[in-house]
């Protein structure tokens, strides 16, 4: 089973545009398991320090995958984060 | 290829839509028609007081909803479409960069408050410093792209280009400033992380059609944020237009005393997003002069909420500094704007 570690970088206390996001990325991962693929997801504060040093200045909310910021500043779909994760899980 | 079809044929109507509120827009221009509302004191002071706020609602949403809906409109797209790569990439290259960044693109990226604050925690952190921080801080709600809209289509453009010009200096020199100051510089050093960025930045961009959709979601979830405050704004201004006489308008707001009195109540008392700007027009009809409405206009950086917010990650002494310099500012524009106009 391929294993894919994915970011959601938001503001703590999350604001709402975060929360939708997570949302997203969870529906996804739903789904990819069905598929064979284990999504780990964490939440990382935009404000602290160790996300600022690994990703310099981002705007809220943000979607890591594999170490790799791909979608900044707006609300995923779950369709778009599952293309997204299958193209990494590859 | 089908999939492509479906593609353009999605953008097309949403283009299509765009088109029409522009063109709305552009109409009631030609035709010379109001977007702010009509109501003048005299007809809401013999109503009941019930019937005040509905016949001003009535009256503002049958001539401003045009207005809303182009505001709301536009600031989605502009949102969308702006590239938030640079700021994020360049923000901490240098001083000047920084400064110029914080001031060109504040206005698009934080028309949501809730990107403002960890924004301005992210640029100090990844060091572009003090300075361009508290630059951006400052910019972000005097002259965000909503307010701007509203202001030029309700009160008029004249006073909007000013209060983006007295916002954009007054933001600038009090990031200078602190950035000069012993504390803030402690700040500074506080935050200040080596920027490695070990990873990777490498943003997707979808297609055509869903970067537009989502920018109508992304207006929709303005409207949905805004438009409840706005709404109770609007009744309180309703009694502010039909109640408060004209002769304590023409004592206390006008003049040096008022443009100082206006400066003051800008700030602290925490109005929402965009209820300035109404009730803004309303003491403008009752007789406040034009200085007094800019340095109004201008107190929303330093109001209470957003301080507290500031003051947990930047130290007290900054943020004190800063309300002093943009209160400092709205004076100074005030007073310079009512001595150029003719209406002190």
């Amino acid at each position: 089973m391929k294993e894919v570690k994915v970011e959601v970088i938001g503001t703590e206390p999350p604001c709402m545009r975060c929360q939708a996001t997570r949302k997203a990325v969870e529906k996804a991962a739903v789904k990819l398991k069905q598929a064979g693929v284990m999504v780990n997801i964490e939440k990382a504060n935009i404000m602290s320090k160790e996300v600022v040093q690994k990703y310099g200045v981002l705007v809220s909310p943000a979607v890591a995958i594999n170490n790799t910021v791909k979608i900044m500043g707006r609300v995923p779909s779950p369709e778009e984060v599952e293309k997204l994760i299958m193209e990494e899980a590859k | 290829m089908e999939e492509k079809t479906k593609g353009a044929i999605r953008a097309g109507v949403i283009l299509a839509f765009v088109a029409v509120v522009i063109g709305l827009l552009i109409y009631s221009r030609i035709v010379a028609y109001s977007m702010a509302p009509q109501s003048k004191p005299i007809d809401l002071r013999p109503l009941p007081l019930w019937e005040i706020p509905i016949v001003y609602l009535i009256d503002y949403f049958s001539h401003g909803t045009i207005c809303l809906l182009f505001a709301f409109t536009v600031a989605g797209l502009i949102y969308e479409f702006v590239p938030k790569e640079a700021i994020t990439k360049y923000m901490g290259s240098s001083k000047a960069v920084g400064y110029a960044l914080a001031l060109g693109m504040a206005p698009f990226l934080t028309v949501c408050s809730c990107t403002m604050v960890p924004l301005f925690g992210g640029v100090l952190y990844a060091g572009a410093g003090i300075g361009p921080a508290i630059t951006f801080l400052l910019m972000a709600p005097a002259a965000n792209i909503l307010t701007i809209l509203l202001t030029g289509e309700m009160i008029s453009w004249e006073v909007a280009g000013i209060r983006i010009i007295a916002s954009a200096t007054t933001a600038l020199v009090a990031g200078i400033i602190i950035s000069k100051t012993p504390w803030g510089k402690a700040v500074e050093k506080e935050h200040q992380i080596a920027n490695a960025a070990s990873a990777k930045v490498e943003i997707v961009k979808p297609p055509l059609d869903e970067r537009l959709w989502a920018a109508l979601k992304f207006a929709g979830y303005l409207a949905k944020q805004i438009l409840p405050f706005f709404i109770i704004g609007l009744i309180a201004v309703s009694y502010v237009e039909a109640f408060l006489p004209e002769d304590i308008v023409g004592t206390y707001l006008t003049g040096v005393t008022g443009i100082l009195i206006a400066s003051v109540l800008g700030g602290p008392l925490y109005t929402p997003t965009l209820v300035e700007v109404v009730l803004g027009k309303a003491m403008w009809d009752l007789g406040m002069s034009k200085g007094a409405l800019l340095s109004w206009l201008m107190g929303q950086p330093y109001d209470v909420a957003n301080a507290m917010a500031v003051s947990r990650i930047a130290k007290w002494k900054v943020v004190l500094t800063y309300m002093f310099i943009a209160w400092a500012g709205s004076v100074a524009f005030g007073l310079l704007y009512g001595v150029l106009s003719g209406s002190l």
